[in-house]
């Protein structure tokens, strides 16, 4: 099982790989360092919002409301920072609003059982439109210098402490997720939810959880992007719930639920985040990006859902041979 | 009652809406005792093992667990108060290995869990694979994982559902064997089954249940078998099972040419099978669950590939066909498991009715004839006594024995020249049995062919004109009049004799 899972982190890490050198055949000049330490460093946002979207799909449903999510912590925080309040609490009431928006979708979901597509749709059109709400449509600028600054501070050479502060951030919770007891909840509600309350996985609590997990990262990732950009205009976070999505599944994590991890989440969304400078190099001009990576996804969806039903008939055939072939299978040695 | 009852329900009253379900159950269950619950479906006792295992709570009433009384409805108070329920249709978590699905949910460290794990499955005798995913098991394997996850839970209370209907003839004696050890360690077992003979083979106790009561309830050697049957039965039941047999009359094989043929056919799960069935006749195959029969079926339906042969219905080749192109040509099939493949649970029952004959013509040519449908469906709902509120029912609310006289209302609702019934009884209680039993000897006198999958060899004997018994893929044995009987068949299913023909 671990082989199989680390396999599949592997084949997105791979694949991330064979990219970069298709790029750099085709353009020489984007294989230097600096280049693909930049792809990592502007991985930052998306990393967060795709560990926190891999939550929702570990439990076997999905957030779209991640971007909204992002969009309006950002908005709310970037005018408290402009406004001169403390950081702390600005980023404090930054993680509050997305763990209120995840404990909001949690309950429709886990409690209300309506279907997650559905009901994180709709807090996504609530949130955008509170978004106008707060700023009247009007960008939220002046962001304090030392706070855009936070964003692109190195640690060492061109590697920047946001980006290695969010690599050991999702190193450790694939740690708490494969070897805690509660961790392993999340993957185990989205394998097989009945399953999971008939041996006392509390299946509801498991899954607003995962969305209020979800709803925080999205939150952190606001904070993010907004020392990354410097600004929140109206439409900020627009579209990352579809790159979320996209890197998720990239990384090796089933839709069906039940399978994959944060790592392989975290090297999807390096590849998201790399798609537009890989697209400058390759002259085609940012202009794709949206097509590519919604062509990406589908490609590795439909692929997934050809291959678990190949897997599926593999077995179901192996089970009948091994009936016809011989008929003691599984039964013990007590004869 | 004595002061150690590990289990004590006093008075559980339960309903859904306004339909009352359990009406004042009152059992208990001793350390060492297995106590075999029996009723038929719609009786209560899955509500009643779900009200134990806090997945419902009850509305009147007091369970005690080792004399205490029972206060949260959380399933992991359950757990932790040492019940484990082992349900019907195992619920493991596919993508995980069989290791890991065992002991998830522990709080102990994962080299203890292993180690006990391993003695465990050295007492009970049982070799699994741990590093298998349980994707990848047999029903029967998935049944042992469930079971050792009980076992492993130290539970001193399990709840066994219908533990046997997918196991094998060996797996089954190694579960009893299992059962008699866990009985004599002091554990308490509730064991849910159909099969009256397993009461007899391995319970202490038994408790009848019927429309949300327990009527009879006693040590199992006060009983008879036919005292059993007589408390399933509700005080009204005709002996109409009796009158059945009389009514059969023998098939002219001479002059009669085989509406269905299959020679020689292979394909998954089965190899090189021939056989031929007569119109108004009903061929029984026996053999045990996993033969080889339903992959037979299905393939035949067009749901699998044919390696290699050839099927004819009515003199036509429909080898390889699409299934609906087999169903125009005039055969159908009832699944196994209504619920996977039979039934559109959330349909109402008059769409269930008229799903497969969808295409034909009196059904409308482009807008649905709901007049006609409404005909259609009250007809089957007439004959077969389909116990409904309506035709708008929805079918996922009708009882397991009411489901399957839809689905088989479904599959005659295109006049088909042979019907595959797949275990048509399973999971049914008596009288919706006897209901199911009049339904098709009524489509042998149509003389519609009939080809009756079976594992229940009283079903068998009592409903086929011939029998074919299927072993590990292949028919080694075929049976008529006065040989098909409980000895020559089962020794025939588990692939003793070899090749007994009989001349038809």
């Amino acid at each position: 099982m671990k082989k199989i899972l680390k396999a599949r982190e592997l084949s997105s890490f791979l694949f991330l790989v064979v990219l970069f050198l298709i790029v750099g055949i085709l353009n020489p000049s984007f294989l230097t360092a600096g280049n693909i330490i930049a792809c990592f460093n502007d991985s930052v946002v998306y990393i967060i919002v795709s560990v926190g979207m891999a939550f929702a799909i570990f439990i076997g449903e999905i957030d779209v409301s991640v971007g909204a999510n992002l969009g309006f912590t950002a908005t709310v925080v970037g005018c408290m920072l402009r406004d001169g309040q403390n950081w702390a609490v600005a980023f404090l009431t930054g993680i509050l609003i997305g763990a209120a928006i995840g404990l909001f979708n949690g309950w429709g979901v886990a409690v209300m059982n309506v279907p997650s597509l559905i009901f994180t749709l709709g807090t996504n059109g609530v949130m955008r439109g509170m978004m106008y709400v707060y700023t009247g449509g009007a960008w939220v600028e002046n962001l304090p210098a030392e706070f855009k600054q936070l964003y692109t501070m190195p640690l060492a050479g061109s590697i920047t402490v946001s980006f290695t502060v969010t690599a050991v951030i999702v190193v450790v919770v694939h740690l708490l997720l494969k070897h805690t007891k509660r961790g392993r909840y999340f993957i185990a509600v989205g394998d097989n939810p009945a399953g999971a309350t008939l041996v006392g996985i509390p299946a509801v609590r498991t899954k607003v959880v995962a969305y209020v997990v979800c709803g925080i990262f999205a939150a952190v990732s606001g904070i993010v992007f907004s020392s990354r950009v410097g600004f929140v205009t109206a439409t900020s976070g627009n579209g990352y719930e579809m790159k979320a999505v996209a890197a998720c599944v990239l990384g090796g994590i089933s839709l069906s639920g039940g399978v994959g991890s944060v790592i392989g989440a975290s090297i999807g969304a390096v590849i998201m985040a790399s798609i537009s400078r890989l697209l400058v190099f390759m002259e085609l001009g940012s202009t794709y990006d949206n097509t590519i990576t919604g062509v990406m996804l589908l490609a590795i969806v439909v692929v997934d859902a050809l291959m678990q039903r190949r897997t599926a008939e593999m077995n179901r055939r192996q089970r009948l041979a091994a009936r016809t072939g011989s008929a003691d299978f599984g039964k013990g040695g007590n004869a | 009652m004595p002061e150690k009852a590990l289990l004590n329900i006093k008075n559980i009253y339960k309903s859904f809406g306004m339909n009352a379900v359990l009406k004042g159950i009152s059992l208990d269950l001793n350390e060492g005792e297995v106590l075999a619950l029996i009723g038929g479906n719609g009786a209560g006792k899955s509500t009643l093992m779900k009200i134990i295992m806090g997945i419902y709570q009850h509305d009147s009433g007091e369970i005690y667990v080792k004399g205490e009384k029972v206060t949260s409805n959380k399933t992991s108070a359950a757990l932790a108060s040492g019940i484990y329920m082992v349900p019907q249709e195992p619920l493991l978590f596919p993508n995980m290995s069989v290791e890991e699905n065992i002991e998830i949910g522990f709080n102990q460290k994962k080299s203890e869990l292993h180690k006990e794990l391993l003695e465990l499955m050295r007492d009970v005798g049982w070799n699994l694979d741990l590093n298998r995913k349980a994707s990848s098991l047999s029903i029967a394997e998935q049944q042992m994982v469930e079971i050792l996850r009980g076992l492993l839970r130290r539970a001193q209370i399990l709840i066994l559902d219908e533990p046997t209907s997918a196991l094998a003839f060996d797996e089954v004696e190694s579960l009893f064997a299992c059962v008699e050890d866990l009985k004599s360690k002091g554990i308490g077992i509730i064991y849910i089954t159909h099969r009256l003979a397993e009461v007899f083979q391995i319970a202490t106790d038994v408790a009848i249940m019927r429309d949300g009561r327990v009527p009879v309830r006693g040590k199992v050697s006060e009983f008879t078998r036919e005292m059993l049957v007589k408390g399933l039965l509700p005080p009204d039941a005709q002996e109409k099972e009796n009158s059945l047999k009389a009514r059969m009359k023998g098939v002219d094989y001479e002059h009669l040419k085989p509406v269905f043929e299959i020679q020689n056919l292979s394909g998954y799960g089965f190899s090189d099978i021939s056989l031929k069935v007569y119109p108004g006749e009903i061929l029984g195959m026996a053999g045990v669950v996993g033969a080889g029969r339903t992959e037979l079926a299905t393939t035949v339906f067009g749901k699998d590939k044919v390696l290699s042969g050839r099927v004819l219905l009515d003199g036509k080749d429909i080898t390889g066909l699409s299934t609906r192109q087999v169903i125009e040509a005039g055969l159908n099939y009832v699944p196994e498991d209504r619920h996977l493949h039979g039934l559109f649970k959330i349909s109402d029952i008059a769409a269930n009715t008229s799903s497969a004959m969808l295409e034909k013509k009196e059904m409308g040519r482009f807008f649905l004839n709901k007049k006609a449908e409404c005909e259609m469906t009250q007809k089957y709902v007439d004959d077969f006594r389909i116990k409904v509120t309506g035709q708008d029912q929805l079918a996922g609310s009708l009882s397991g024995g009411n489901q399957q006289k839809v689905v088989i209302g479904r599959s005659l609702s295109t006049s088909p020249k042979l019907v595959i019934l797949d275990e048509p009884t399973r999971g049914i209680d008596a009288a919706a049995r006897g209901d199911v039993y009049s339904i098709i000897h009524e489509l042998r006198e149509q003389g519609v062919a009939v080809l009756l999958i079976s594992s229940d060899m009283e079903e068998i004997i009592e409903l086929s004109d011939r029998v074919m018994t299927v072993c590990q893929g292949r028919i080694n044995g075929e049976f008529a009049g006065t040989d098909i009987n409980q000895d020559t068949l089962m020794s025939a299913s588990f692939g003793i004799t070899k090749h007994s023909e009989v001349g038809a």
